[in-house]
This record gives C-alpha cells, sequence and structure tokens, in this order.
C-alpha cells in the first residue's frame, strides 16, 4: 500500500482525474447494473419485468423464489452441490496438506521429481480426458454419484493445493519440526497440530479457490450426472434457461439462489481473494 | 557414531512416511488425472467402435478430423477459438491494463473498484452466460435501453445473427473476467519502486508516457502470466456457448468452439442422428493438446525473455 500511496499525490491535480473516475465509475456501472437487474427482477412477474425495467418491484413478492426452489426443485439441486463443494474442498485439503509436507520439508532426494509430477497437472487440459474418464468411472460405478463428482474434482485440484501447501511449508524454520519431534511427537501429529495451523493462510487460499471452482463447475456433472436427484445447480440452471425460457422471474430467481452463497463468500472474504488472484492465486 | 546411527533411522522412517503420505494425493491424481489423460492421447491412435478401442489405425482419425465433413467443422472452430483469444487480449487484457493503471494512480478507492470489477469473475460462466441470454434477448433490457436512446431500433438479434453472435460471447467473457487482469496488474504495479516513478516524473514524463516507457516494460510477467491464461481459458471455451448458444455453437455454428466441436464427437450431438465418433474426438483431443502444450511453453519462454531485471 505505500508504494502505492508514495506517486500518487505528485501525479495528477483534482480537475485531470475526472475521465479516469468517470471510466472507472463506467464499468463499476456496467458490472452493478446487470447484477442490479437480476436481483430486482427475482422478485417480479414477468409481465412486470417487461413493463418495469429497472424500477424496483411494486411488491416484493417471493413467489419466484418459491417456485424455484420446490416447483425447479433447485433446493435439492443446491443441497448437492454444497455436499460436493464441502467434499471435495476437505478431501483437497487433507490429502494435498499431507503429500506437500514431505515434499516440502524432508531430504528424499526425489522430491523435486515428485513435485514436478504434480506441478504439471496446474495446466493439464483434463476436459479432453473426459471420453477416457467417463468409461473410468462408468468402470467404477461412479456415474449418477456423488462422490464420483468429489473425487474428481479434488485429483483436478490436487496439483494446485500442493503447490501452494509446499511453498507455503518450505519457509518454516525446521527447528519447529524436529523440537516436536524430540518430544516423541509422530509426524502425523507434527503436520495435522503443528505445521498446518501454521500455514492457516495457504489453508484458506486453497478452501477459497478450490471452493468457488467446484461450485461453479459445469463440464463433469453434464457428462457425469443423468439422474435429477444428483445434478448440481450450474447443471440445473442449463437446464431451467431452456426449460422455462418465457417464465423470465423464475430464471431469474433461480440465478440469485445460485449465486448467493458465492456472493456471500465473496463480501466476508474479498481481501484475501483479491490478495490471493494478484499472487496468482487464480488458475 | 550414535549420532549418524540415529540420522540414518531418521532418513529410513522419513523416506517410509513419505511414501505414506503422498500416496492418497497422487493415487487420486494419477487415478482420475493422468491415467485417462494418457488414455486419451494413447486412443487417437486407434479405430473405435462406439466405447471400446477396435484396432490401431495409425494418423488416420487425425487425416479424417481436416478433411470433408470434419474439416470445416474444425477450421471454423480453430478460427473462432482464435478469435477469441485475440479479442480477449485486446478487449479483457488491455482494457484492464487502463484500469488497473487508472486504479494505481488513485490513492483512494482501489480496493472497492478491484472488488467491484472482479465480483464476475467468482460467479459461474453458467451464470453470466444464462443472464447476458437474458438481457440481450430479444425483448431484453438491453434492446429496451439501446432503443429508448435511440441507438438502435427494433427487435435486438445480436445472438441470432451470425456475424455478431460470436462477438458478443467475447464481450460476456471479458465482461466475466476483466477482474483478473486488472488484479494481476494492479499487483505487479505495486511491486514496481516508487522511486522509479518519481524519477521519471521530474524527468517531465506524462502519465501515458510512464505507462507505455517505464510500467509496461515492468509488468512483462504479469502480461505473460494473463496471456498464458487467457490462451488456456479461451482454448478450453466452453460454457458460455453452451448455456448461451447450445452446443452447435448456434447460430449455423457460428460461435462453436473446439471443446463444443470436441463435446459432439464424444458425447453424441454431431450431425442430425447424434453418433458419437470417439475416434474423432480423442483426435481433436490430442491436437488441442499439442496446441495447449506447445502454445503454452512458447508463451512463457517469449515472455520470460523479455522480463527486465532492475
Amino acid at each position: 500500500m505505500n508504494a502505492l500511496a508514495i506517486p500518487n499525490r505528485t501525479f495528477s491535480p483534482r480537475l485531470e482525474r475526472l475521465p479516469g473516475w468517470t471510466v472507472l465509475i463506467l464499468w463499476a456501472a456496467a458490472v452493478l447494473l446487470p447484477l442490479y437487474i437480476l436481483v430486482i427482477s427475482c422478485f417480479k412477474t414477468t409481465a412486470e419485468i417487461y413493463d418495469n425495467r429497472l424500477g424496483l418491484p411494486l411488491s416484493w413478492a417471493f413467489d419466484n423464489f418459491v417456485r424455484a426452489w420446490t416447483r425447479a426443485d433447485l433446493g435439492h439441486n443446491f443441497i448437492n452441490s454444497l455436499i460436493v463443494t464441502g467434499g471435495a474442498v476437505i478431501l483437497t485439503i487433507v490429502v494435498s496438506a499431507m503429500a506437500a509436507y514431505p515434499l516440502s520439508r524432508y531430504r528424499l532426494g526425489w522430491n523435486a521429481i515428485m513435485l514436478g509430477l504434480f506441478l504439471s497437472g496446474i495446466m493439464l487440459p483434463i476436459r479432453l480426458a473426459s471420453v477416457e474418464l467417463f468409461t473410468l468411472m462408468r468402470n467404477l460405478g461412479l456415474l449418477d454419484s456423488l462422490t464420483g463428482l468429489i473425487l474428481v474434482y479434488s485429483a483436478i485440484r490436487i496439483p494446485f493445493a500442493v503447490f501452494i501447501f509446499a511453498n507455503f511449508m518450505r519457509v518454516l524454520p525446521s527447528e519447529l519440526d524436529e523440537a516436536a519431534r524430540m518430544d516423541g511427537a509422530g509426524e502425523v501429529r507434527i503436520l495435522f497440530q503443528i505445521i498446518l495451523p501454521m500455514v492457516k493462510p495457504a489453508v484458506s487460499i486453497v478452501a477459497i479457490f478450490t471452493a468457488i471452482a467446484v461450485w461453479n463447475d459445469f463440464f463433469f456433472p453434464l457428462i457425469f450426472i443423468f439422474d435429477d436427484r444428483y445434478k448440481t445447480v450450474p447443471l440445473a440452471i442449463s437446464v431451467f434457461v431452456g426449460q422455462f425460457r418465457t417464465d423470465w422471474g423464475l430464471v431469474f430467481a433461480s440465478l440469485a439462489i445460485s449465486m448467493a452463497p458465492i456472493l456471500i463468500m465473496y463480501c466476508l472474504l474479498a481481501r484475501q481473494i483479491r490478495e490471493g488472484v494478484g499472487a496468482g492465486g487464480m488458475k | 557414531m550414535a549420532n549418524l546411527h540415529r540420522t540414518s533411522s531418521l532418513k529410513r522412517t522419513q523416506q517410509r512416511m513419505a511414501v505414506l503420505f503422498i500416496l492418497p494425493a497422487l493415487a487420486v491424481y494419477a487415478l482420475f488425472v493422468l491415467y485417462p489423460l494418457a488414455m486419451s492421447l494413447w486412443g487417437s491412435f486407434f479405430i473405435w467402435k462406439g466405447l471400446r478401442m477396435v484396432e490401431f489405425a495409425g494418423l488416420s482419425n487425425f487425416s479424417r478430423l481436416f478433411v470433408f465433413p470434419s474439416g470445416t467443422r474444425l477450421y471454423g472452430a480453430l478460427w473462432h477459438n482464435t478469435a477469441w483469444f485475440f479479442g480477449i487480449m485486446v478487449f479483457q487484457n488491455g482494457i484492464g491494463l487502463l484500469f488497473a493503471w487508472l486504479l494505481f494512480l488513485r490513492d483512494r478507492g482501489a480496493a472497492f473498484f478491484q472488488s467491484v470489477f472482479f465480483f464476475p469473475a467468482v460467479l459461474s460462466p453458467v451464470i453470466v452466460g444464462a443472464l447476458w441470454r437474458l438481457l440481450l434477448a430479444p425483448g431484453g433490457v438491453v434492446e429496451w435501453a439501446l432503443n429508448g436512446l435511440g441507438l438502435h431500433e427494433g427487435s435486438l438479434t445480436v445472438l441470432g445473427n451470425s456475424h455478431t453472435a460470436l462477438g458478443m460471447l467475447i464481450a460476456v467473457d471479458a465482461w466475466n473476467w476483466m477482474g483478473l487482469p486488472v488484479l494481476i496488474y494492479t499487483a505487479g504495479l505495486r511491486q514496481i519502486s516508487g522511486q522509479i516513478f518519481e524519477a521519471a516524473k521530474l524527468d517531465g514524463a506524462g502519465n501515458a508516457r510512464m505507462l507505455f516507457s517505464i510500467a509496461l516494460p515492468l509488468l512483462m510477467p504479469a502480461l505473460g502470466t494473463l496471456t498464458t491464461l487467457s490462451f488456456i481459458n479461451t482454448f478450453n471455451q466452453f460454457d458460455i456457448v453452451y448455456v448461451v448458444q447450445g452446443v452447435q455453437g448456434n447460430p449455423s455454428y457460428a460461435t462453436d468452439t473446439l471443446v463444443t466441436y470436441f463435446y459432439r464427437l464424444a458425447f453424441g450431438a454431431e450431425g442430425a442422428v447424434g453418433i458419437t465418433d470417439i475416434g474423432l474426438a480423442l483426435a481433436l483431443g490430442t491436437m488441442l493438446f499439442l496446441i495447449l502444450s506447445i502454445g503454452t511453453l512458447l508463451m512463457l519462454r517469449f515472455f520470460d525473455r523479455r522480463t527486465v531485471q532492475l
């Protein structure tokens, strides 16, 4: 923040900044206006969406939300998405932290090769393997299964998570685990009770970005999930858009419901997310 | 002596523990990422019957890929992905640089604007696509606004018109991800020492001059990251096309991309009958894999060489 503040005042007098502010405010409006329309349209009937474009709804009716949640069964998809996202975040964090610990803190002789194998996965275009992945999932009985989705998402997110954890764990002083080892602590305890609490920022980066990626993903449910009972939110939305094409109120409400958890998380964690992305956190 | 003994026993324990600790992550990653990917590359050299590998076919899938009827789709999709990439480079990463610079010059409001600009990037492309599909539809709010301002008359058909459809999707994608270049450039700008700008300012350099002659060369790592990410993302483009224009890349394949074409070949939505052609799909996948890996490596090298050290 300091580096930013020093040159600023000297740069330009107030009036010269006006065009710049205008540009920034225009783009902020371009971002916020569609979202504002989305939110107010949720409370309107389809007829009112046409008649009263930008104004607040005449009456704040929750009818669209109720219909989206029950008739279109978005509630069910919502729970599926929560299970898949939660499962993938936990599994990714646990196995990646376990793998990153010896790779960053032991002298094994093969650390670099193994780390390289994991890191190569950050860039791999896994969608292109979806045919073989489909066959594999079918043979394992993991089609139409939330467990299947959790495993695939974890596999995709592990490389990034190992990379982040290894970077954070590498710089911790080695006295930390040596002292614990002297006291007779086992390696599992050293990792989960000493090392992991020291790298909380890494845990939150991995959790945030895994949760966003998994909650939003549409491709894998599209190819692995056929049964309505196991559909996740983005997959359900893609169906609604065609199915309820003329029922705009319902579609707007389901969009609002599906972005609510991310919106809440974003409001709470905007700073961590901004810093994580700036540091190269977002894939 | 005793100490040495203890060290070597510790080493042995560590080797054993390391294997146990790494195994779960490695097993999941190898089974669900490395194995299917390797099998897909290998399978592209075989003739397929449904989901079954029949016999070795050499490069015949690849030669089929480039000729009629597949060639038409392939070249169309390749062109759309390329146009998408350059569109994103100009409209997202170019304008994003301007936004980041404007924010850098101001000591107030940066965090607020960054948060607003980045917000669409945490939304699912499905939500973004569906939202813009409603806004840009005939009778939608964009039509209403343009008509009201006298900029347009009658029904807005930009999504149904094959001349404008691809451009609209690129614009929606840029809207979705504009916050990414803003955040990455801002982080890069903050790493540049304020003294450099002070010195330039004393030499009489204006804001534009400082951006292009001083900041931009020092932002090469940021630009490299963004170019590579945009390249990978645009050549994997699928969700927005699927939600806004359907898996055929409507209207009349005007927004078809390599991954939508791959999806149709692999999961059976290509042509009227919807038959899968796994051999062709895997050949396309292998080609795309090569484009992505070679392209990424070249870009990383290109930007690495142009990184200015201070």
